[in-house]
């Protein structure tokens, strides 16, 4: 999952981007409202954390220009102001959570996972696809009861494909939704781990789950399926 | 105890009185004239009646030269007594008990009779009978004649019991009258006191009503509360503005110090990993306790009496600040030229604060200027005052912000984010130190390039300040 920090406090701002790529985020930061906006309206983020006071452009007209642009990332505002009405008029721009500084960075992750989480149309926190089971707060895997070990880059690419079962998931949506900028990355890495990943999860002479698409990407299946 | 006095009631109470001492000096001036009148018409009533009786004593019908009193046709006023005599014949006539009047003719005498008040006149008169001839006899005749002096009292009774039944009534209805006028003329008070009192802290709105408008007594009252409410108002959002920007900087600051040992504690890591998270940690604390101690600063210098009657060597101050700010130059590679020829510049101003003064406006200056730019710093003695102006060679200021530099937390733009540091306090302070001192500051745009400010402070006379130099 790929999430889009955009916070003017430098210090804040490592600390958050910190905390989120070490529970399994690729995290990019953006340091003004000007900037948070050309990066969100590229539209590649699972989750935008926005914060409210920010140079350049301020977080709630950023908010409001990304919600006219169609964009409908879920959107988590950091928030130093009081009153009750400035959060009834951030949800009602669109926003879908807040945290007052200040916040709790495990809460912020929590909040994260829980957002990212409902907007892919689950709730829970384990996500179930045939035999395979993944738990998304502890990001361990387990298949027909026995667990896996995955590499931190197996398993988000697994938990990715899980959000999205039997949809076909292109290389570059991978790449764009699992690596931040500030990674060197090629595509043959991901063909590189998602194969690492298929031996991984072929247990007890198992199917593949994953499938490879040629030219298209990748799938993965739910049970009896060819 | 508080008592209520009620304006309607004094004003009422204060004109009732006024128009009863008239009515009082009214009543007296009546009683005196109407006095004097009846009196006067009494007296010569008497007069007149006792010369009616001398005319009518008439030669006697008898040959011997006598005369005497015929009353008829004679009208006397009622319940009169009178006694006419003549030297030779005795008394001519009486009527009701005359007492024994022994006063001299044509003067009025006061005596009771059968214990009523009357008015005696004394007539004297010679009646001659046939004048002119040898055998002539002349009679000298007294009359006295009385009248009961109740009457004339009574008169001037009644005149005076008439104009203070009048007085009474006209009271009444003065009364009434005011009380009813005093309450119409009050009521734009009364509407102004109304609309004051929807003045809070959600409503800073108050629009004098047209009624206290038109009243010239009014006007001044209505615009005073327009002009405090403004004023109240104003402190009010700044005050509040503060406190929410406050609420706004502490808050950021705590969360990322929150945040810093958070991600320590999020897993297990290297000794290194915690050492270089704790320097973070408390350099991150380092900031928030600045913050906190530049609030706590303005608010001593906002709280505290100005009176504090401190002096010290503005010169002194600026070469300690510019030093203090040396190694910040440095880094910046922007030399700080001086030129502060002004011997014994006393200003009014406590030594730590000058320093902090200066040496605020001089980083602020550093921060803004460019790599290898330079700072100038000059001093001039004015009449009565020193004046300090810190030039640097920045970007100037932007015309949108002049009227926010000094407002506490304000940053111009993103180079005066936090990013540089700065808290959005230190003009703040400037400025807190100057108005306590009677001083000003001011900033503006250098007509050669980058900004320039310019700060006054009173000068102390330098045997005034040894005097009280702390």
């Amino acid at each position: 999952m790929r999430v889009l920090v955009v916070e003017d406090e430098l210090r804040l701002a490592a600390n958050i981007v910190a905390g989120l790529r070490e529970a399994g985020f690729a995290v990019d930061h953006a340091a003004d409202g000007i900037e948070g906006f050309d990066y969100a309206e590229q539209n590649l983020f699972d989750l935008i954390v926005l914060d409210l006071m920010l140079p350049g452009r301020d977080g709630l007209s950023v908010l409001r220009a990304i919600r006219l642009r169609g964009i409908h990332t879920p959107v988590l505002i950091l928030t130093a102001q009081e009153g009750k009405s400035s959060i009834v008029e951030l949800l009602n721009s669109g926003a879908d959570d807040y945290l007052a500084k200040p916040f709790d960075l495990g809460e912020l992750i929590a909040r994260v996972k829980a957002l990212i989480r409902r907007s892919k149309g689950t709730s829970s926190p384990v996500l179930q696809v045939a035999d395979l089971s993944i738990d998304t707060v502890r990001q361990t895997v387990s298949r027909g009861g026995e667990d896996i070990d995955l590499s931190p880059t197996e398993y988000r690419i697994l938990e990715y494909l899980a959000h999205r079962p039997r949809a076909v998931v292109s290389k570059k949506e991978l790449l764009e939704h699992l690596y931040d900028y500030d990674w060197e990355h090629h595509s043959n890495v991901v063909e590189a781990h998602v194969s690492n990943l298929r031996r991984k999860l072929t247990v007890k002479e198992t199917e593949p789950i994953i499938e490879t698409l040629r030219h298209r990407g990748y799938r993965l299946r739910e049970g009896g399926e060819p | 105890m508080t008592s209520s006095a009620s304006i309607t009631k004094r004003l009422t109470l204060a004109v009732l009185l006024l128009e009863f001492v008239a009515a009082l000096v009214l009543i007296a001036t009546v009683f005196n004239h109407e006095r004097h009148v009846q009196f006067t018409v009494f007296m010569t009533n008497l007069r007149a009646s006792a010369s009616a009786l001398f005319g009518a004593l008439q030669e006697a019908d008898s040959n011997d030269a006598n005369i005497a009193l015929d009353t008829r046709g004679l009208s006397l006023p009622p319940r009169a007594i009178y006694s006419v005599s003549d030297s030779i014949e005795g008394v001519l006539g009486t009527q009701g008990q005359v007492p024994l009047i022994t006063a001299a003719p044509g003067t009025f005498t006061e005596s009771k009779v059968g214990g009523r008040a009357y008015l005696f006149y004394v007539l004297t008169g010679e009646r001659a009978i046939d004048p002119g001839k040898p055998f002539a006899v002349i009679h000298h005749v007294r009359i006295v004649f009385g009248l009961p002096i109740g009457r004339v009292w009574h008169e001037i009774i009644e005149a005076v019991r008439f104009f203070a039944i009048a007085t009474i009534v006209l009271l009444g209805i003065t009364a009434w009258l005011l009380t009813w006028l005093i309450r119409r003329f009050l009521l734009p008070i009364w509407q102004l006191a109304v609309e004051a009192d929807n003045i809070n802290t959600d409503n800073w709105v108050f629009n004098a009503p047209a009624s206290s408008k038109r009243f010239v007594e009014l006007r001044p009252l209505a615009s005073a509360i327009e002009t405090s409410v403004l004023r109240l108002q104003h402190s009010f959002e700044k005050q509040r503005r503060f406190t929410s920007d406050a609420a706004h900087e502490l808050k950021t600051d705590l969360a990322i110090v929150k945040s810093s040992l958070q991600l320590l504690q999020m897993k297990r890591r290297t000794v290194e990993e915690y050492e270089h998270g704790l320097s973070l940690g408390l350099n991150d604390i380092g900031r928030l306790e600045a913050t906190v101690q530049k609030m706590l600063t303005l608010a001593r210098l906002e709280q505290t009496p100005k009176n504090d009657a401190q002096t010290c060597d503005l010169t002194e101050a600026v070469y300690e600040a510019i030093s203090q700010s040396q190694p910040f130059a440095e880094i910046k590679q922007v030399p700080v030229m001086h030129d502060l020829q002004v011997r014994d510049a006393i200003v009014p101003v406590g030594k730590e604060d000058a320093i902090l003064l200066c040496s605020n406006v001089l980083v602020n200056a550093l921060q803004h200027s460019p790599l290898h730019g330079r700072v100038d710093v000059t001093m001039a003695l004015n009449a009565g005052s020193i004046s300090l102006q810190v030039r640097d060679q920045g970007e100037g200021i932007k015309q949108e912000d002049q009227p926010f530099l000094f407002d506490a937390f304000y940053r111009g733009d993103e180079s005066r984010s936090r990013k540089t540091g700065g808290t959005g306090l230190g003009l703040s302070i400037c400025k807190a130190i100057c108005d306590r001192s009677g001083g000003s500051i001011s900033i503006a745009n250098h007509p050669g390039g980058g900004a320039i400010v310019e700060i006054t402070l009173p000068a102390v006379r330098k045997d005034h300040a040894e005097g009280r130099s702390t």
